[in-house]
C-alpha cells in the first residue's frame, strides 16, 4: 500500500503531460527533495512488485510515467501512422555529433561527417530533437545547436552524462592528430578494432 | 567493379569518409597507417566509375578525391624544408576519419536506445504534439531563438523572384532621332557629345550612341572622326528627308 506522499506524486506523474521536475514535485507537495526522491522509489518498487506495465522513467531534469517498452508493438497500435518514424542514419549521425559537441554550429557537424547536413538538421529541428541555443560570436555569427529534453526522452537517457562513451568521445574531440596517433599506440589494438570491425 | 555495385555503394555510403572507412576495413588496414596508397587508388576508382556511369554523387566525394590525389602526389615528392608550417593534409584526414568512425559507432549505439525507448509511451501531452503541429505552446516551450530561426526560415522561403516593376523608359530611340533631326543640320557636323546634351546620364549617352549607329546604318547620317579616339561628329546626309 502506498503512503499518502507517494500517492500524491503518483497522481502528479500521471496527470503531467510532460517531464515533471523534482523541483516542481516539491513545490506542489510541499516536501523536501529527499522525501520526494524516496517516495518516487516507493512508487517504483510498488509498480515492479505488482508486475505493472507502467514504469517511472528518469529523464533529464525530471520524471515521467511510461509504458514498458516490451509492450511497444501492442501499444503503438493505438497510434498507427501518427507516430513519427525512426530516425535515418544521417539524422542519427548528425544528432550524435551535436549531442557530444554542443553547442556547435552546422559547420562543426559538417566537418566531422564530411557531408552537407542541411536536411538532417531540418529534420531534427522539426522532430524537436535539437534546438537553436544561440549564435557563435565569430564572423557570420552562425547559429549554435544543442539537444533538447525531447532528445533525452526519445533515447531514454537520464541526462547528457549518460550518453554512451561520453568521457572517451569528449576527450577524442579535443585531441590533435598527433595525440590521436599516440593514443592508438598505447591502447590495446583489440579494443581499437572492437565495434568498428563490422 | 560492376555498374550495379558502384550504384549500390553510393547509395549505401553516407559520404566520402564512410566510403574511405569501408575501404580501409576491407583492406584490413589501420587508419593510423598513412598514406594508405591502395585505399586511395580504390577510392579514386569508385569515383571515376561513378562519373562514367553518370551517377549523381555528392560533390563532397569529388572534393575528397582531390584531397586524396593531393596527398598521394605529396607523398611522391621529396620533402621540402620550410613547408612544415602548413597543416599536413594527412593529419587533417586522419582526424576526420577517427572522429567520423567514433560518431558512426555512437549513432549505432543510440539507435539501440531508440529501438527500446521508442516503444515506451507516455501521457497525452506528447501525442497531442504529434497529432497537430499547430498545438498551442505552453509557457517555456519556445524561446526567442526559436522565433529568430523561424523568421529566418520564412525569409528565405519568401525571397522568391522579386516583383517585376516596369519602368517607363526615359528616352527612346525615336525620341533621339527626333532630337538629332532638330540639331543636325545638313552641312554642319554635330559632336555626339553635343547631341546628348550637358552632363548626360550613362543611359542617355548610350541611347544617343545606339541611335547614331542606327542612323548611320540607314545612311541618314555620316560619322566623322578627326583622329583616332577623338570626338565623333555626326553629319546629316541628303538621304535624310
Amino acid at each position: 500500500m502506498l503512503d499518502k506522499l507517494a500517492r500524491q506524486i503518483e497522481a502528479l506523474l500521471l496527470a503531467s503531460d510532460h517531464v515533471l521536475t523534482l523541483e516542481r514535485i516539491c513545490e506542489l507537495t510541499g516536501v523536501h527533495e529527499d522525501s520526494a526522491l524516496q517516495a518516487i522509489e516507493r512508487i517504483r518498487d510498488s509498480l515492479t512488485a505488482g508486475g505493472h506495465a507502467i514504469m517511472v522513467r528518469k529523464l533529464g531534469k525530471g520524471y515521467r510515467l511510461g509504458t514498458d517498452p516490451d509492450l511497444g508493438e501492442l501499444v503503438s497500435g493505438l497510434f498507427e501512422d501518427r507516430r513519427p518514424g525512426r530516425l535515418s542514419r544521417a539524422a542519427l549521425e548528425t544528432l550524435s555529433v551535436i549531442a557530444y559537441s554542443q553547442p556547435c554550429t552546422r559547420a562543426d557537424v559538417e566537418e566531422i561527417r564530411g557531408v552537407n547536413c542541411d536536411s538532417s538538421l531540418g529534420t531534427l529541428l522539426e522532430r524537436g530533437m535539437i534546438q537553436i541555443t544561440g549564435r557563435k560570436e565569430t564572423p557570420g555569427r552562425p547559429l549554435l545547436y544543442g539537444t533538447t529534453s525531447e532528445f533525452l526522452e526519445y533515447f531514454g537517457l537520464t541526462d547528457l552524462d549518460h550518453l554512451p562513451r561520453v568521457g572517451e568521445i569528449t576527450e577524442l574531440l579535443g585531441m590533435s592528430p598527433d595525440e590521436m596517433r599516440r593514443r592508438s599506440m598505447s591502447v590495446d589494438h583489440e579494443s581499437e578494432d572492437g565495434p568498428a570491425g563490422r | 567493379m560492376s555498374a550495379e555495385t558502384c550504384r549500390i555503394s553510393f547509395e549505401l555510403f553516407e559520404g566520402p569518409l564512410d566510403l574511405l572507412l569501408y575501404l580501409i576495413r576491407r583492406e584490413e588496414l589501420d587508419i593510423y597507417d598513412v598514406p594508405l596508397t591502395r585505399v586511395v587508388d580504390q577510392y579514386l576508382d569508385y569515383v571515376r566509375k561513378a562519373e562514367e556511369l553518370d551517377l549523381d554523387i555528392a560533390s563532397e566525394y569529388l572534393v575528397m578525391a582531390a584531397t586524396l590525389t593531393s596527398i598521394k602526389s605529396r607523398a611522391l615528392l621529396p620533402r621540402r624544408a620550410g613547408t612544415e608550417e602548413e597543416e599536413d593534409p594527412r593529419d587533417v584526414l586522419l582526424r576526420q576519419l577517427v572522429l567520423y568512425r567514433a560518431f558512426k559507432e555512437i549513432s549505432i549505439e543510440l539507435k539501440k536506445f531508440e529501438d527500446v525507448w521508442r516503444d515506451s509511451f507516455a501521457a497525452p501531452g506528447e501525442r497531442e504534439r504529434w497529432a497537430s503541429r499547430s498545438a498551442p505552446l505552453f509557457p517555456g516551450q519556445a524561446g526567442v531563438l526559436d522565433l529568430v530561426g523561424t523568421i529566418e526560415k520564412l525569409q528565405t522561403e519568401l525571397e522568391g523572384p522579386p516583383p517585376q516593376r516596369v519602368q517607363r523608359p526615359m528616352l527612346t530611340i525615336p525620341d533621339c532621332i527626333g532630337l538629332i533631326s532638330e540639331m543636325a543640320v545638313s552641312g554642319r557636323p554635330v559632336l555626339l557629345t553635343e547631341l546628348a546634351g550637358p552632363s548626360p546620364t550613362r543611359y542617355r549617352m548610350v541611347c544617343f550612341f545606339v541611335t547614331v549607329l542606327e542612323l548611320a546604318r540607314r545612311g541618314w547620317v555620316r560619322l566623322r572622326q578627326e583622329t583616332p579616339f577623338s570626338a565623333l561628329a555626326v553629319e546629316r546626309t541628303e538621304r535624310w528627308a
